[in-house]
């Protein structure tokens, strides 16, 4: 469950790329890998209050773990403050790791044998809304529920589960079929833990999906006005810290533009806006009484895909020669530059995940010669038109990205000329996100492609997206997201040891390996991070900072008002 | 005038199946129903959902079955969000209704009354100004136009005098806890109506001075105007009226349009209307939604159709319903 692809906020947000701001505003980016402590950390907050932020993406259901589920704002603005989760991602050091959460006695245990047996032990103040203990019950009922369910988003983990035992109301013994080294996502990253005593029976979905009154969190939902907003009340049996505002609103404002403009008027107090174009203009224009935070230490890691089963792709020295082709830190520079972040990603896995990964990539570098040296070592040849060919048959190919989304046809505008300079001749043919990740990837019905890939949970996981096995094929349902058919050879041992490995210096020493592998074979090429973004006004204090899993709003029980 | 109501609706069923199977043919061969499923990492999901939404049947057969059902007001469910698409499309649509009326009429009346002037002052320095402003208001982009309104009319003032919030806003139709129809929900309407207003006020003001002109010329207005009957009356009781004809036709086609067409005002203007509703399901390959949208707008563009065809009967009496 760790990698999805991530839709765009909107296909019409290019279309209102226009530029309406006063110069001569304050603001205090921080463009280190890591939020720092904001300004408005030391401004004291009241009590009460309530404030409006907007939400760029309106989630399309709130039932987490059926499919219908999956939208990475469903998380932010519904999921993480209502459904108690076993572990939550704070920061340690330089790194955001899964740490137990406030519903924990004591920090899971797990036994490293065949059958791994997980032991989880519940807080006993920990309770639901209705006053209800939150039980072993609950796990039992949610593994279950992910296990056998027939609608079921992502049964990643779940799917090793042998048993769940509950000797007693808040104790859990999750048996393993073999070993697992991402157990820690079990009942944290994506679905957490349910109520047992209000689902048990009942239809899940119907009671969850538009929304749903319970709450094992700090807040509660209020209202889900659908296409409107969503509506936040304190969970008044929250047995750890009360929130301090009265009532928190996300309004969904899908237009950056028009985003921007509410936030200026003073309609919307924040926005956590995706970094179009517009958006990185707007900020580096300035906001008048905006506070600014910009991380790059995201899950987000923007790749070039190229599908290794198509013509000129199924050559790896061409992939190789693509790769010395392309000036990526040029690309960042271009994309994100005026916001601090300026570095090219050295590895598939998201600065997230730099803990895991190697810089394996660095070696790629724009380098012109090197790329006449691989292409002439490989039986290629200028035609007159000073593109390669080899066979009678010219290296010209398509690149397909989500139509309308500014930044990544300016990337491919970008590409285009690099490649053209290097003998490459690249077409732009760009279409829905529908299309393309419900059709053309999966059917390998594309050459090469432009989309992020996100990590949800800081565990590592590229056999989803590199291992053979996970190539989309009628035998798997064409489920796996292995959409550019990569074969590495020795990578599939890798990224299963990576995946069942419960040592984690073992998982780091196979991790990096792998990236090795995948560096050396170039199935494809990463780009950089997508840096997240996060705007608030004068009004909001607290200690604010952007959580790259669970969202800004992960503390929300902290923010207030100002006094 | 019933009769001519009741066999024109009756005419309409056969257009409406039709178009709704081409509808059908093209929107599955366009769409991939199972599009976001395929990003889950489930394959018995996909497997489930094949059996249960009937995909392992002939596309005629799925048609036959969706329009049974369509019919009996089952109109399925979306794979986007699992909610009922039924409710899902009514509350777009009444959404959608709101500024459609409201910019409808508010276009129309402005229209008019610059159409009248402009006919009655042909190429004076008010005419020439109007038919500027008109080309201006064609050529205006509707997203450029509304983030100009927004500026010029919100955060402008906001920011130059200094209030503590803007005079009209520009998120929804509503501030947050409050609905229904107040000075509230007239602070959210008026950008977007403004916004709509200006295209359609642009070519219909254009449209009711042509219409206004070539009536003015015709043999009973200058039959009346030699009579004697004051300039204002003929303009007003004779000419007017039968000019109105053609403009009303105008507006009725020109609202069918706006049922589905008004996706970038609702974008901009974060109003969940039919536009948003076609885009989020577009995006998703949502078919179960984008079938009956089309249908409903579809069916609209009959409706209003039939409503042009009949105010154009009330409004000129040489024209029969037959």
């Amino acid at each position: 469950m760790n990698h999805h692809h991530r839709y765009p906020p909107s296909a019409l947000a290019g279309l209102a790329a226009l530029t309406l701001v006063s110069a001569g505003c304050s603001t205090a980016a921080d463009t280190s890998p890591a939020p720092q402590p904001s300004a408005s950390a030391a401004v004291p907050v009241r009590t009460g209050g309530a404030i409006v932020i907007g939400a760029e993406q309106e989630p399309d259901c709130a039932d987490w773990i059926a499919t219908c589920a999956g939208s990475i704002w469903g998380t932010y603005i519904m999921q993480t403050p209502t459904i108690p989760k076993v572990f939550d991602v704070r920061r340690q050091g330089d790194n955001w790791v899964p740490v137990a959460s406030e519903l924990m006695a004591s920090e899971p245990a797990i036994k490293d044998q065949d059958r791994p047996e997980i032991t989880y032990k519940l807080r006993p103040e920990a309770v639901w809304s209705d006053g209800e203990p939150i039980t072993s019950h609950d796990l039992k009922y949610t593994a279950l529920q992910v296990r056998d369910g027939k609608d079921i988003f992502d049964k990643t983990g779940y799917d090793r589960i042998a048993s769940v035992e509950t000797p007693d109301d808040k104790t859990a013994v999750v048996t393993l079929k073999s070993r697992y080294g991402g157990w820690r996502t079990l009942f944290s990253s994506g679905y957490g833990v349910l109520p047992s005593h209000l689902l048990q029976g009942k239809d899940r979905q119907a009671i969850m999906k538009d929304g749903y009154d319970f709450s094992g969190g700090p807040w509660k939902i209020k209202q889900w006005i659908r296409g409107t907003s969503v509506t936040l009340v304190p969970n008044d049996r929250y047995w750890g810290e009360r929130p301090k505002l009265g009532q928190v609103t996300f309004q969904f404002t899908p237009d950056t533009a028009a985003a921007f403009q509410a936030f200026k008027s003073g309609q919307l107090d924040a926005i956590y806006p995706t970094p179009q174009l517009d958006a990185v203009e707007q900020i580096k224009s300035g906001l008048p009484g905006a506070n600014t935070q910009v991380d790059a230490q995201t899950g987000n890691l923007e790749a070039i895909w190229m599908n290794n089963g198509t013509f000129p792709f199924d050559s790896q020295p061409v992939r190789e020669a693509i790769a010395y082709s392309v000036d990526r830190k040029a690309i960042i520079e271009r994309l994100y530059g005026s916001l601090g972040v300026k570095q090219p990603a050295q590895s598939f896995l998201s600065p997230l995940l730099s803990r895991y990964a190697a810089s394996a990539f660095s070696k790629y570098t724009r380098d012109l010669a090197k790329v006449q040296q691989i292409m002439s070592g490989a039986g290629w040849a200028k035609d007159t038109d000073g593109v390669w060919s080899k066979d009678g048959r010219p290296a010209r190919f398509t690149i397909v990205s989500l139509a309308g989304n500014k930044r990544r046809e300016l990337t491919e505008q970008v590409l285009q000329a690099q490649l053209k300079e290097a003998g490459f001749q690249m077409d732009i043919k760009n279409t829905t996100p529908a299309n393309i990740f419900g059709k053309l990837a999966p059917g390998g019905d594309f050459q090469m492609g432009l989309w992020t890939l996100v990590d949800t949970f800081p565990d590592p996981s590229l056999s989803n997206s590199f291992s053979s096995t996970s190539i989309p094929t009628e035998a798997n349902g064409r489920s796996g997201i292995n959409f550019m058919r990569a074969k590495v050879d020795g990578l599939d041992k890798l990224l299963e040891q990576v995946d069942t490995q419960l040592d984690e210096t073992a998982r780091k020493e196979a991790s990096a390996k792998a990236d090795e592998l995948i560096a050396a074979a170039v199935p494809s090429i990463p780009l950089g991070a997508v840096p997240n973004v996060l705007l608030w006004n004068q009004r909001v204090g607290g200690p604010i900072g952007i959580n790259p899993v669970e969202g800004p709003w992960w503390n929300l029980a902290e923010w207030g008002l100002t006094q | 005038m019933l009769t001519f109501v009741t066999r024109r609706l009756l005419y309409s069923v056969p257009v409406v199946v039709v178009a709704s199977f081409i509808l059908f043919v093209a929107v599955r061969a366009t769409f991939d129903p199972l599009a976001k499923l395929r990003q889950g990492h489930d394959p018995s999901a996909l497997q489930y959902q094949i059996t249960r939404l009937g995909l392992d049947r002939s596309v005629f057969e799925q048609y036959v079955r969706w329009l049974k059902e369509f019919a009996g007001g089952d109109w399925g469910v979306s794979t986007r969000t699992g909610g009922a698409v039924l409710p899902m499309i009514g509350s777009a649509l009444g959404t959608t209704l709101q500024l459609i009326l409201w910019g409808v009429l508010f276009a129309a009346l402005l229209a008019l009354g610059i159409g009248v002037y402009s006919a009655a002052r042909q190429y004076s320095a008010g005419d020439h100004l109007f038919t500027g402003l008109s080309y201006l208001g064609i050529a205006l982009p509707p997203f450029w136009c509304g983030l100009i309104l927004i500026q010029a009319l919100a955060v402008w003032p906001k920011q130059q005098f200094g209030l503590a919030e803007p005079p009209l806003y520009f998120v929804g139709l509503h501030s947050p806890g409050l609905s229904g129809i107040n000075a509230d929900y007239f602070r959210h309407l008026a950008l977007p109506v403004l916004t709509l207003t200006v295209g359609l006020v642009a070519s219909w003001s254009r449209f009711s001075r042509a219409s206004l002109l070539e009536t003015l010329s015709s043999d009973y207005v200058r039959t009346a105007r030699a009579k004697g009957v004051p300039g204002r009356r003929v303009l007003l009781r004779h000419a007017l009226r039968n000019s109105l004809a053609p403009f009303v036709t105008v507006v009725a086609l020109d609202s069918a349009v706006l049922f589905g067409g008004l996706v970038v005002t609702e974008q901009i203007y974060a109003i969940p209307g039919m536009g948003r509703l076609f885009l989020d399901s577009m995006l998703a390959g949502d078919v179960f939604v984008l079938l009956p949208w089309m249908v409903i707008v579809a069916l609209a563009t009959i409706l209003l159709n039939l409503l042009s065809d009949a105010g154009y009967a009330a409004l000129d009496p040489r024209v029969a319903l037959r």
